[in-house]
């Protein structure tokens, strides 16, 4: 294998030989047959306007390989054509079959598009000729642009898309309560206190006498009534139910023994015991 | 026991005063027909000036083992020998497998020839040309033979160092399933293709291309050294030539006064490989309500909640993990299921290494997760998950005084006033009977 090799760079070095395309040529055919395009392709620069390919059009590439001051075909090895999506990285290489004369002929048919053509965009494919054999210096020859239809994305691993910063998430907040006008709220409040104006109105007129109030019989009674009521209130502030239960316990203790001494006062006063 | 010995093996590797080192450990298992050991010779120096321990071994040897009671002997290993068919018993690509599954590092080269080695590639979503294809490629024009290639490296990459030196290679190439757990190293040039060097003929190259499927392996979309990091975080680098690492190729000029990338593409590859270089680790995570430090086992919906997270990154220069402000795209999510919040974890710029975020909780209960789980080609993986329950505001959490219900407030008050009032007057009246009595009286 390594003498083949040797054997080969010695040919090669002594001829130095370089490959070059006779009359290369390209061709866009529509379905139907008609001749879109035909150009002669320059091995110096490659095509200035791209190749564009509709869904059923057939694009003909036909060179002739031949050894640089020569008329005689080769055949060499390596006789490949690249595409190249610059954009995604994709790349497509497709070899074409060359005759023992060197001729080649390659069809593209976008009906029917072989599976060596990469995964495309919108971006166009570069096509590039590359022509490589043991007894010559390599060959590589920009061909022309090449517009096609896009095709279907590249399959892409289930698991592809946690490699990547993934789109962010936010959530959707339930709208926060509306709460009425405070006016309103006001306007309400003072609705429910009218009726102490009847009962103030009314009590203007019987004018209610307390004489027993400050009797210590009584006072007791009125004043552990009032802190219950305190309690409830500093309940609905700021205490806890046990705390309640605890300080509603103690004081109605007391308010059972003041109770009963009021009450039996009052009951002691209202049958006439004096 | 092993642990003792691991233990006592740190406490000597400090008492060495070893400088630079693998977080994962130093020992170093080289299978290598003894007859070729001499050629990488460069390669094996390099890894023992970094400090690794290296131990060789012949494929067809009993001795060392690589798994002794169930547990691996070595940190790394090195599979250099690619041409071998027949190995001793206990290497098997089951037992490099479960090399890999215990967080032993591999890195395996591969020949033009059928071996075992060659189908555990395939597990690997590398596939691999039929037998006795190297790569071969006639660009650039040079002298020696078309399967010894000089390979341009990527300028930028994330395992090897920034613009090195085209490499040698000789050896197989494979196609790089689109596992996401591949890490593409080296490709093939785009000229290149596998190809049978001798009797090679253009007919067959256009034939096996028509064959369709992977019928030909040709362009850069072929890999030649390619790592897999396994979810577990250990790595294995498949190396498509063993003589990428030899003597030879790492002397051999690449044009004229220009040597060739391949010793330090191969240090990268081995610091890579050995855990040195793109090792990361969360140290903790801390989560707590905003203008608040404490960590809650519970939050309530709609809380403002601030997560923090700190980075190192291993350094082999100094041996130790250091806070790691390099990570741009973590992101963080709060799960129940499914994400309900992701959002980005950004660097704090005052605290390097702590990465941190305040989001709203969802105004939905129930037990979720603050999990981040990063995973970039080529790094270690980071992965973290903490349970809270959200729960709604307790029966005390809700807001109090509305101003819609100060009607009722009111209506509530002003009957307990007036309760009070009436309770008052009646008890502290004159008995009304007593009164009646007396207008009866009149």
């Amino acid at each position: 294998m390594l003498s083949l090799h040797i054997v080969a760079l010695l040919i090669a070095g002594a001829q130095a030989a370089v490959l070059t395309l006779q009359s290369p040529r390209f061709t866009v055919t529509s379905s139907t047959g008609a001749q879109l395009r035909s150009e002669p392709i320059s091995l110096a620069r490659p095509a200035s306007i791209p190749v564009t390919l509709e869904k059923d059009d057939v694009l003909k590439v036909t060179f002739q390989v031949i050894e640089k001051g020569a008329s005689k075909g080769v055949q060499p090895h390596q006789t490949f054509l690249r595409f190249y999506d610059k954009k995604s990285g994709e790349e497509g290489i497709q070899p074409i079959r060359v005759t023992n004369g060197g001729k080649a002929k390659f069809e593209l048919n976008m009906a029917k598009p072989p599976l060596s053509l990469p995964p495309t965009s919108d971006a166009p494919l570069q096509v590039t000729l590359l022509i490589g054999s043991p007894l010559h210096s390599p060959l590589s020859v920009a061909l022309f642009d090449l517009v096609v239809p896009a095709s279907q994305p590249a399959p892409v691993h289930p698991d592809e898309a946690s490699f990547h910063p993934l789109p962010e998430i936010h959530h959707t907040f339930r709208p926060e309560q509306k709460l009425p006008p405070k006016p309103i709220s006001a306007i309400f409040s003072v609705l429910v206190l009218s009726p102490w104006v009847v009962l103030l109105g009314l009590w203007a007129q019987t004018a209610p006498r307390v004489p027993h109030l400050l009797s210590p019989s009584i006072l007791p009674f009125i004043g552990t009534l009032g802190a219950f009521q305190g309690l409830l209130v500093w309940y609905w502030a700021d205490l806890k139910l046990g705390q309640v239960l605890t300080y509603g316990a103690v004081l109605g203790l007391v308010t059972i023994f003041t109770g009963k001494q009021a009450l039996s006062k009052i009951g002691d006063q209202r049958v006439g015991r004096k | 026991m092993v642990y003792l010995r691991s233990l006592f093996l740190i406490i000597a590797g400090f008492a060495a005063g070893i400088n630079a080192k693998s977080s994962t450990g130093d020992s170093v298992l080289v299978i290598v027909e003894p007859k070729q050991q001499d050629n990488y010779n460069l390669f094996f120096s390099g890894l023992k000036e970094q400090g690794y321990d290296l131990t060789f071994r012949a494929p067809k040897a009993e001795a060392p083992a690589l798994i002794e009671y169930d547990v691996p002997a070595f940190a790394h290993v090195i599979v250099l020998a690619s041409e071998t068919k027949v190995f001793a018993r206990d290497i098997t690509p089951q037992s490099l497998v479960q090399l890999l599954a215990k967080k032993t590092n591999l890195i395996v080269a591969l020949s033009p020839k059928q071996t075992p080695l060659t189908s555990l590639a395939a597990e690997f979503s590398l596939t691999l040309p039929p037998p006795g294809t190297p790569l071969v490629s006639y660009f650039p024009a040079r002298e020696g033979p078309a399967n010894v290639i000089p390979v341009s490296v990527p300028a930028k990459h994330t395992i090897l160092s920034p613009n090195l030196h085209p490499v040698w290679f000789s050896g197989v190439p494979h196609t790089i399933g689109n596992n996401p757990l591949l890490v593409p190293i080296l490709r093939a040039p785009a000229e290149s293709f596998a190809s049978e060097t001798d009797g090679g003929s253009a007919d067959s190259l256009v034939d096996s291309a028509e064959r369709g499927g992977e019928g030909l392996w040709a362009g850069s979309q072929q890999g030649l050294v390619t790592g897999f990091q396994t979810l577990d975080g250990s790595r294995i680098t498949w190396v498509g030539g063993a003589d990428v690492f030899s003597d030879e190729y790492a002397k051999k000029e690449v044009s004229k006064g220009v040597p060739s990338g391949n010793l330090q593409f191969a240090r990268d590859v081995a610091k890579w490989t050995f855990q040195e270089t793109n090792v990361l680790r969360i140290d903790r995570t801390t989560h707590n309500r905003v203008n608040s430090t404490e960590s809650l086992d519970q939050y309530t919906t709609n809380d403002q909640i601030e997560y923090a997270a700190y980075i190192s990154k291993y350094d082999s220069k100094t041996g130790n993990w250091a806070p790691c402000t390099c990570l741009k795209d973590l992101q963080l999510e709060f799960t129940m299921l499914d994400p309900h919040i992701r959002t980005a974890l950004l660097p704090v710029a005052a605290e390097p290494g702590k990465y941190a975020t305040t989001f709203r909780a969802p105004d939905r209960h129930g037990v979720f997760k603050f999990v981040i789980n990063y995973k970039r080609k080529g790094m270690s993986f980071l992965e973290s998950s903490t349970t809270v329950a959200v729960v709604p505001p307790r029966h005390d959490g809700y807001p109090r005084f509305l101003s819609a219900a100060w009607p009722y407030y009111t209506g509530a008050i002003s009957t307990s006033v007036a309760f009070f009032l009436f309770s008052a007057v009646w008890l502290a009246s004159e008995a009304r009977e007593k009164k009646a009595k007396g207008h009866k009286a009149e």
